[in-house]
Parts: C-alpha cells; sequence; structure tokens
C-alpha cells in the first residue's frame, strides 16, 4: 500500500507542474497586453505601462516563470488587481462554500448513482430496471443550475422547508451548514448520480456474467451472497477508476449552481474576475481546481487500490 | 484435437465492404427503435423552428412592451414575458437558433482539432504517443467549464470565442477516442498487411482506420452536441455566453434565476427547452451507438429474460420428501463405504432437453433426450465437439443456464431424487452439497479482488455453518488436499499470484468444499499445458479414489478420456450418439461419428502422413436434419437414415449399427 501511495504522488509531482505551467503561460496568451485588455481601449500608454510593471508583465519570461513558481510553492499568487487582496487569502475565504458543496455533490452522486446501478444491474430488463434507467437518460441531461432552480422553488419557495439563501459556514452553525447544504448538493449532484448509475449497471451487468458467479453459484452459495458481495465488488473497479472525471465535472458545475443558491464559492469569484479580467485571480483559481482534482484523483486511486489488489504495484 | 474442419474468417478482410453492409443493418435496426426515431423526430423539429424562427415567433426577439412586463401566460404571451415585456416563447424559438448553431460550430471545432490529434497519437505511437497521453491525462485535472472560463477571460465574449471555448472543451474526448480506435485498428491483421505490401500511410488512414472511427464520431458527436448545449448555457446563464441582444435559454434563466421568488414560472420555459433538446440528443447517441454495435433493445432483452426463469414443460413432480429421506446427508460417510443393496446411480439424467427460446417465439433444442448414469466412484466421460451441448448439459444439472435457456422437459435424479424445476433456494442445498462443478477458465472462475481464503470459505460456511476461523482451517486443509503448497500463506493471496494449474485447484477445492457426492469437470484442463493437465487429471482420479466421488469428465479431448474415463457417453448434435465402457468403445466403435473421431485422432504408434478428418462440419442447432444428425457427414448413409428420428438402441444411435463394420482398432491406445 505505501508503495502504491509513493508512485501516485510521483505522478501527481509533475501533473501539477505542467498544470501551473499552463496557467502561467495564460497572460501570454492574451492578444495584444492584458494591461491593455484590463484597462479598455480608453487606456493611455502610460496607464497600460504602469499596469504593466505592477503586474510584473515588463520583467523577461524566465524571470516571471521563476517567481511564479517560487510563488506557486510558497502560496504566494500574487495579488488582485482590481481588489488589491492577495489572491491567496480570497481563495481561501471561497475555498470552504465550493468544497462543502462539491464534497456534497459528489456524495449524492457515489450514494445514488451506485444504489441505482446496482438496483438496476442486478435485475436488467424489469419495470424497475427501466424506470430507473430512464431517470438516468433523463438525469443526463437536465443542467445541474436548472435542477437548483426548480429545487429552490418547490422545496425553498413553495414548501419552505429549507432556507432560500443557505450558506452557513460549518465553524458558526453545523446544522445550518447542512440543512442549507441539502438542496445544492442534490442539484449538482444529481447528474453525477446519472453519469455513475450508468456505469454501475454496466458493469454489474457484466460482473454478474463473469465465470466465478457460477463457480461459486454451483458451489452453493446463496445467489444474494454472490450478487452483493462479489458481483458488486467487482463492479465498482471500473466505477471508481472514473470517479476522478465526474468529481472533475462536478467541480465545474458547481461553480455554476453556486450562483443559484447564492453560495459565496470560487464560481463567483471566478466570474468577476473573468468579466474583469483580473488574471492573477483567474490563475489562482484555475491551479487550486487542478489541485483539488488531483488530491481527489490521488485518493480515489489509492481507494482503487485497496479493492482492487492488481492495481497495487509489486 | 477436433475433428471438425473449422472454418475460418479470413483475416485479411478489406472493413469497407462490411462497413456498409453494416451500415445498412445500422440503419434498419435504428428505424425498430421507437425512442430512437422519437428523439430524431424531435430534433428536426427543433431544428426546422430554429430556421423558420422569424415565421413561427409571435413576436421578434427583442421587441419590448412595459405594459405587459413580467406577465405570466396569457392570450397574447402564452408563455408569459420578462421584465422588459419580451415574449418568453418567441425568445424560446429565436434561442435555439443560438443553441444550435454554437453547439454544432463547437462540436466541429472539437472534432477538427481532436480526430488528427488522435490519429496522430495512435498511428505514430512511440514518444508521441507517450508525451500526448500524458497530455491527456493532464488535462483531465481541469474541469471542462473551467476551460472554457479561461478562454473567455482571456479572448473576451463573442459568438466565436464561445464555440472555440467549447470546442476546446471536447477536443481531448474526441482525441482520446480516436487515439483508441486508431490503436486498435493499426495492430489488426489487414492494416499491418497493408502496411508491409508497402500502401502509403495516407491511404491506410483514409482507406482503414477512417470508416472504423466513422460509428464512434456519429455516437459521440450526438453526445457531445447535447453536452455543448448544457455547456452553452450555463455559460450564458453565467452571463459570460452572448451579448445580451442574442437571446439563449441559459441567459433566459439567468433572468428568471433574478425573479425566482416572485416569478418563478419564468425558470420553466427556458428549462424545458434545454432539457429536451440534450434529451433528444443524448437518446439518439445512445440509439446510434446500439444500432452500431448491433445490441438489441431492451424489451427483447426482457422477453428473453423471462423465457430463461425455469418453466417446466414436463410435468414431472418434484422430489417426495420420502425419497429424500432414503438418502439423508448425514448417514454417508465421506470415506468409501461398503454398500452391497443396489443403489440408484450417483447421478441420472433422464430424457433431458435443453432449449432455447429465441426473441422470434420460436424454441430451439440444443440437447435431445439424453440419458446418462455414472455410479459413485466411476468416472464418466461425456466427449464431443464445442457445439455438440455437453456443457449446456452440466450447466442445465445444476439449473444454472444462461439467460434464454431453459430445461424442456426430462429428469436429473441425484440419488434417485428429482432436482429438476426446483427452486433456487432448494437447489443451493444441492449445488456443492451434492452436485459440485468446475468450470473451464481457471483464471475467470475465482473472482479477481477477493481474496483465495475467502472464496474457498464460501462454500463451507454456507453448507457446513462454519465459523470464520473454522472455515478458514478447512480451507487451509481443503488447499493442502489439492496439491498447493503451503496452503496457510496461499489463502491470503489473490487469483492473479497464482498460475493457471494452481488456479484450477483452488477451483477444485471450492467445488469440493462441500463434500459433494458428484463431480462434474467440465473442460476442467482444457486451457492448462500438457504437463499441468495431467497432473490436474491425476489429482482428480486420486480424489475420486478418496472420497468415493462419481465424476463426470466433460471434454472434446479423446486422450483425456482414454487416459481418466471407466465409461465414456460420446455426443454428437445434441444428441448421445454412442455410450460403452472405455476400453471396448475406443477398440470396436459403432457409430460411424465415434469411429472418425478416433481415425482423427493424432496417436503415437501411427504411422501416417495427414491425420483424416471428417468432411463438413457439425450442424448448428435449429438446423438439425430430421433423422440422424451426423447423416449429412457420414460415408455410410442411407436413405433410411434421413427418414426419421433414431432411437438410441443397445447403446448406439445408428439404424446401421449391425451391418456395418468400422475399423479404427489400431488407435485405441490414445
Amino acid at each position: 500500500m505505501g508503495k502504491l501511495v509513493a508512485y501516485r504522488v510521483l505522478f501527481a509531482v509533475p501533473q501539477l507542474a505542467i498544470v501551473s505551467l499552463v496557467v502561467f503561460s495564460l497572460t501570454y496568451l492574451v492578444p495584444g497586453s492584458p494591461a491593455a485588455a484590463i484597462l479598455g481601449t480608453a487606456a493611455t500608454p502610460d496607464a497600460i505601462a504602469q499596469v504593466e510593471a505592477q503586474l510584473g508583465l515588463d520583467r523577461p519570461p524566465l524571470e516571471r516563470l521563476a517567481s511564479w513558481f517560487g510563488g506557486v510553492l510558497t502560496g504566494d499568487l500574487g495579488t488582485s488587481f482590481r481588489s488589491g487582496v492577495p489572491v491567496a487569502e480570497l481563495l481561501g475565504q471561497r475555498f470552504p462554500a465550493t468544497l462543502s458543496l462539491v464534497l456534497g455533490g459528489m456524495v449524492v452522486a457515489l450514494v445514488v448513482g451506485v444504489g441505482a446501478g446496482v438496483l438496476t444491474g442486478t435485475r436488467p430488463g424489469t419495470t424497475t430496471d427501466r424506470v430507473i434507467t430512464g431517470g438516468t437518460v433523463l438525469g443526463l441531461a437536465i443542467p445541474e443550475f436548472w435542477l437548483g432552480l426548480v429545487l429552490t422553488l418547490v422545496f425553498a419557495v413553495q414548501l419552505g422547508w429549507v432556507p432560500v439563501v443557505a450558506w452557513t459556514p460549518i465553524t458558526e452553525d453545523p446544522v445550518a451548514w447542512l440543512r442549507g447544504l441539502l438542496l445544492p448538493s442534490v442539484a449538482l449532484g444529481l447528474t453525477g448520480a446519472a453519469i455513475i448509475a450508468r456505469q454501475t449497471r454496466a458493469a454489474v451487468v457484466s460482473a454478474l456474467a463473469a465465470p466465478y458467479v457460477d463457480t461459486l453459484t454451483a458451489a452453493g452459495v446463496p445467489r444474494r451472497r454472490v450478487v452483493l458481495v462479489y458481483g458488486v465488488k467487482n463492479a465498482l473497479v471500473p466505477v471508481l477508476a472514473s470517479a476522478g472525471i465526474t468529481f472533475a465535472i462536478l467541480i465545474g458545475a458547481s461553480f455554476v449552481v453556486e450562483k443559484v443558491f447564492t453560495s459565496p464559492g470560487l464560481g463567483s469569484l471566478m466570474l468577476t474576475s473573468v468579466i474583469g479580467k483580473d488574471f492573477p485571480v483567474v490563475q489562482g483559481v484555475v491551479l487550486l481546481t487542478a489541485v483539488l482534482v488531483v488530491v481527489v484523483n490521488f485518493v480515489l486511486d489509492v481507494g482503487y487500490g485497496v479493492i482492487n489488489p492488481q492495481a497495487r504495484p509489486q | 484435437m477436433s475433428a471438425a474442419v473449422t472454418v475460418g474468417r479470413p483475416a485479411s478482410a478489406s472493413p469497407l465492404r462490411r462497413q456498409a453492409a453494416s451500415l445498412a443493418q445500422a440503419w434498419r435496426r435504428l428505424r425498430h427503435q421507437p425512442a430512437t426515431v422519437a428523439a430524431l423526430v424531435a430534433l428536426v423539429l427543433i431544428a426546422v423552428a430554429a430556421a423558420a424562427a422569424p415565421l413561427l415567433a409571435p413576436f421578434a426577439p427583442d421587441e419590448t412592451d412595459f405594459t405587459a412586463a413580467l406577465s405570466g401566460p396569457t392570450a397574447e404571451h402564452p408563455l408569459g414575458t420578462d421584465d422588459l415585456g419580451r415574449d418568453t416563447l418567441s425568445r424560446v424559438i429565436y434561442s435555439a437558433r443560438t443553441a444550435l448553431l454554437v453547439a454544432g460550430g463547437s462540436v466541429l471545432v472539437a472534432m477538427l482539432i481532436g480526430v488528427p490529434l488522435g490519429l496522430l497519437l495512435g498511428y505514430k505511437g512511440g514518444w508521441y504517443d507517450r508525451l500526448g497521453s500524458r497530455g491527456l491525462d493532464v488535462a483531465d485535472a481541469l474541469p471542462g467549464l473551467l476551460v472554457g472560463f479561461v478562454v473567455i477571460a482571456v479572448l473576451g465574449r463573442g459568438m466565436l470565442v464561445l464555440i472555440v471555448a467549447i470546442g476546446l472543451i471536447f477536443c481531448m474526448n474526441f482525441a482520446r477516442m480516436t487515439r483508441a480506435v486508431t490503436l486498435t485498428e493499426r495492430k489488426k491483421p489487414y492494416v499491418e498487411a497493408a502496411r508491409v505490401s508497402g500502401l502509403p500511410h495516407r491511404q491506410v488512414v483514409f482507406r482503414q482506420v477512417l470508416p472504423n472511427l466513422a460509428g464512434p464520431l456519429v455516437v459521440q458527436g450526438a453526445v457531445f452536441l447535447g453536452s455543448a448545449i448544457k455547456v452553452e448555457s450555463a455559460l450564458s446563464f453565467l452571463g459570460l455566453g452572448l451579448d445580451e441582444s442574442q437571446p439563449s435559454w441559459g441567459g433566459m434563466l439567468g433572468l428568471a434565476a433574478e425573479h425566482q421568488a416572485d416569478h418563478p414560472f419564468m425558470a420553466l420555459p427556458p428549462g424545458i427547452a434545454i432539457v429536451v433538446t440534450v434529451l433528444a440528443f443524448n437518446v439518439l447517441g445512445d440509439g446510434l451507438n446500439d444500432a452500431l454495435s448491433g445490441r438489441r433493445p431492451t424489451r427483447r432483452r426482457r422477453a428473453a429474460r423471462s423465457a430463461a426463469r425455469p418453466q417446466r414443460a414436463g410435468g414431472i413432480p418434484p422430489a417426495s420428501a420420502a425419497v429424500a429421506e432414503q438418502h439423508p446427508r448425514a448417514e454417508r460417510p465421506v470415506a468409501a463405504a461398503q454398500t452391497v443393496r443396489p443403489e440408484p446411480a450417483a447421478l441420472e439424467l433422464r430424457d433431458v432437453t435443453v432449449v432455447a427460446d429465441r426473441p422470434t417465439g420460436e424454441t430451439v433444442p440444443l440437447v435431445a433426450d439424453v440419458a446418462l448414469t455414472v455410479a459413485r466412484g466411476e468416472v464418466l466421460g461425456l466427449l464431443g465437439e464445442s457445439g455438440s451441448g455437453k456443457s449446456m448439459l452440466a450447466k442445465a444439472a445444476l439449473g444454472l443456464l444462461p439467460a434464454g435457456v431453459r430445461l424442456g422437459s426430462g429428469s436429473v435424479l441425484l440419488h434417485g431424487r428429482d432436482i429438476a424445476g426446483c427452486s433456487d433456494r432448494e437447489l443451493r442445498e444441492v449445488r456443492g452439497r451434492s452436485l459440485g462443478v468446475v468450470f473451464q477458465n481457471p483464471q475467470a472462475n475465482l473472482s479477481p479482488v477477493h481474496t483465495v481464503g475467502r472464496q474457498l470459505a464460501e462454500p463451507l460456511r454456507a453448507h457446513l455453518g462454519m465459523s470464520r476461523v473454522q472455515a478458514r482451517e478447512r480451507a487451509a486443509e481443503l488447499l493442502d488436499l489439492v496439491g498447493v503448497d503451503d496452503p496457510r500463506r496461499r489463502l491470503g493471496q489473490y487469483p492473479y499470484q497464482f498460475s493457471g494449474g494452481m488456479a484450477q485447484r483452488v477451483a477444485i477445492a471450492i467445488a469440493l468444499a462441500g463434500e459433494p457426492d458428484v463431480l462434474i469437470a467440465d473442460e476442467a484442463t482444457s486451457a492448462l499445458d500438457v504437463t499441468t493437465q495431467s497432473q490436474v487429471l491425476d489429482l482428480l482420479l486420486d480424489l475420486r479414489e478418496r472420497l468415493d466421488m462419481a465424476v463426470v469428465m466433460i471434454t472434446h479431448d479423446l486422450g483425456v478420456v482414454a487416459e481418466t474415463c471407466d465409461r465414456v457417453a460420446v455426443m454428437y448434435a445434441g444428441q448421445i450418439v454412442e455410450t460403452g465402457a472405455v476400453r471396448s468403445l475406443f477398440d470396436r466403435p459403432r457409430h460411424p461419428y465415434t469411429a472418425a473421431l478416433l481415425a482423427a485422432h493424432p496417436s503415437a504408434d501411427r504411422d501416417v502422413d495427414r491425420l483424416p478428418t471428417i468432411p463438413g462440419r457439425v450442424p448448428l442447432a435449429g438446423e438439425w436434419p430430421p433423422g440422424c444428425h451426423f447423416a449429412g457427414r457420414c460415408p455410410f448413409v442411407r436413405p433410411e437414415c434421413t427418414a426419421g428420428p433414431v432411437p438410441l438402441t443397445d447403446h448406439v444411435r445408428c439404424v446401421r449399427a449391425a451391418e456395418i463394420a468400422l475399423e479404427v482398432s489400431e488407435v485405441a491406445h490414445a
């Protein structure tokens, strides 16, 4: 197990290095000067030069690259051009809301998705299967943010079961935090659940067609036990292998969903920064997101090694 | 090994003709999928509405009417208006233009970037591929929507930017898919052959790889059109999409979000428009995928499954309690018992017929009227080519027939008790306890993600009610019994840490855990190399001796039969054609098929240049002739052979058994 962890760390480091290199080079991709883009068309050359100096754009690329990497390693991601606040501080303010929402969505996606997949995969062709599978097809077509709107209309506005404006930091009131997280997590997680349900169903069906199912059944092991213990664990191998991609999709979707629930996450920060051409903040959000995806993939891969012995390095 | 002349598919056929034929096939299948047809119709309607928006929409999309601002559905505005009094219905229709244009454009961009990239990686291989694939992995760390954000941050807003942004999100998927297809195609014999014969790379790519790529590309294209609409609406919802002047579903929802407390209805029309459009693209993609891969729609699969539930055609009553009590388990010691009174056969199959239910409703026999008995301590060989139905027979005995196949009639008697038609729960007591089975593929017989010890403990706990500790103890003994060294350590290992022969020993141990009276070995040694094979066979014989089991050895290998069996039954096209003691059957075969089989077997003490083969091939289930099944390939065939069903008379199923003399005695010493 220790070896697996070491291998994964070795893989994650270059991945993060390349991502941060790509993020660094973003400002070079802006047509013309980023400073001109920030200031708009009416900017004087003096003002542009001043902004360039402020952003460090006037320094040679290699020097900028070195200071960027140095900053990344020490947690200094520059300062917001618009607000003058250090990027790391801005990210720190917004990160808890995003992390809560995404983890909540992931829990919904895994629980509902694996549950529905096992339910349908063990009884293919039945009415239960067709109804739930039809539901997953629909689930894939519903935009997360619209589902959030509809859920808010029904459960917050009409029924009044949960507050409309939901976000409460966990440090303030854990119960209110959880209550407020309920609707956003469902809105965010159901599409992921549909993706996972489809994968799980296919994996369960193919696992149950495998010869070991016959071997164990023929030895007198109860069918139920063969299905739930042996079929499901084998089916989880491919499902877990692709859960990382689902997680990345959820992070992206959370940036949109949080607007529906006016949750103060990275999404609204990113939005104002994109509109305001606040490049240091854009770079910071992208880098933080990439780190989050890489870390979660790392955890999932280690989990994958736990259930699949062949994935452990020998 | 096999006497049949196998007709292989030519390995180097060009895919083009296949492609054309399968396209026509796919189209036929597609027409029989109601959901796909509905999706296609919906998409055509949406496209027409988008194109004819000025004709269909009652108002211009930006026509304001402040007197009717934020009205709900009225006669004039059936779907209401927004805060500027713009007609919602008209805006929904005009927004379809935006959605389809952006989605179409971005999928095109994604293909234009992704496909060449994938072709390059897949075709060039080597360093290109390693670096490129790493790159694709790194790209996975960024959520697609974030890529969209970044592109818009860098390039600003606008139609073209939006198309490029969404296209960049999906191009990685196209690259990955193209690379996978190219890698598969590149390794195929006909592409190798084309390359060796000096065909330019360009031609290989265009003639061989691209046709095979077309199907997956169309399927993915349809699905990504739907995804692109979702991304477009999300970006427009956030205000990062197109200008305010350009109506879009996402932009309308952004406005609706501001009024969600006072005008909740506003969120419905554009949302439903998105869901319907995306759903139609997804269903179309799924349908295309099913049609191209030749998968059947769900309804037929269900029919096949319900037919597979045990339904007995014959009215054989379940075993009476009295019969069962004559042979209570507890009375039978594991060690050899001296019995005086004649006891019923350990396993008897009586007139067993196995049938498959075709989706068309017809019933096709796979095994017809098979009668077999095997006594305690006896090894019975069941010899036949693949397709003769011998494995179906084993599964029928255990009640493990696959979906769509069922026991048509007949009984399976274990010590006189009929278990055919028993419920799954009743069979649970029989499986592994009275009747054990070992299947062919040693590695696949074990779950790859569970330890060997865990799997071996399952039947022990199920049958003998052992505790975890007891089961582990006994599992180690069983592994020792089947000749696995260092059993205690091996219990904690996974199947992939076992060689084929060792894995098969484990499978045998699992089958033996419940101490069955009868062990069916279904091609149990066929996948093993010769040395390992004979070790495992020796093990089975030794266990038979020690545990006084009856063994049914299902095999296509004459050598295995000669080496291990007391008696043998020869199967051909679903029927038993001859039974007898191994020695006499090998010395004096009485059925022409048995004789041909023996003649086709290589033997050390025969000096021939070329082994005789049996012309023709085994008739498939459903194509059996009305008379003798072997008549079409038999050198002794006469008109009376094909007249009607041939009964098994005096252990042989041949109308001419008495008059023909078969000379193959020299091969008896296999």
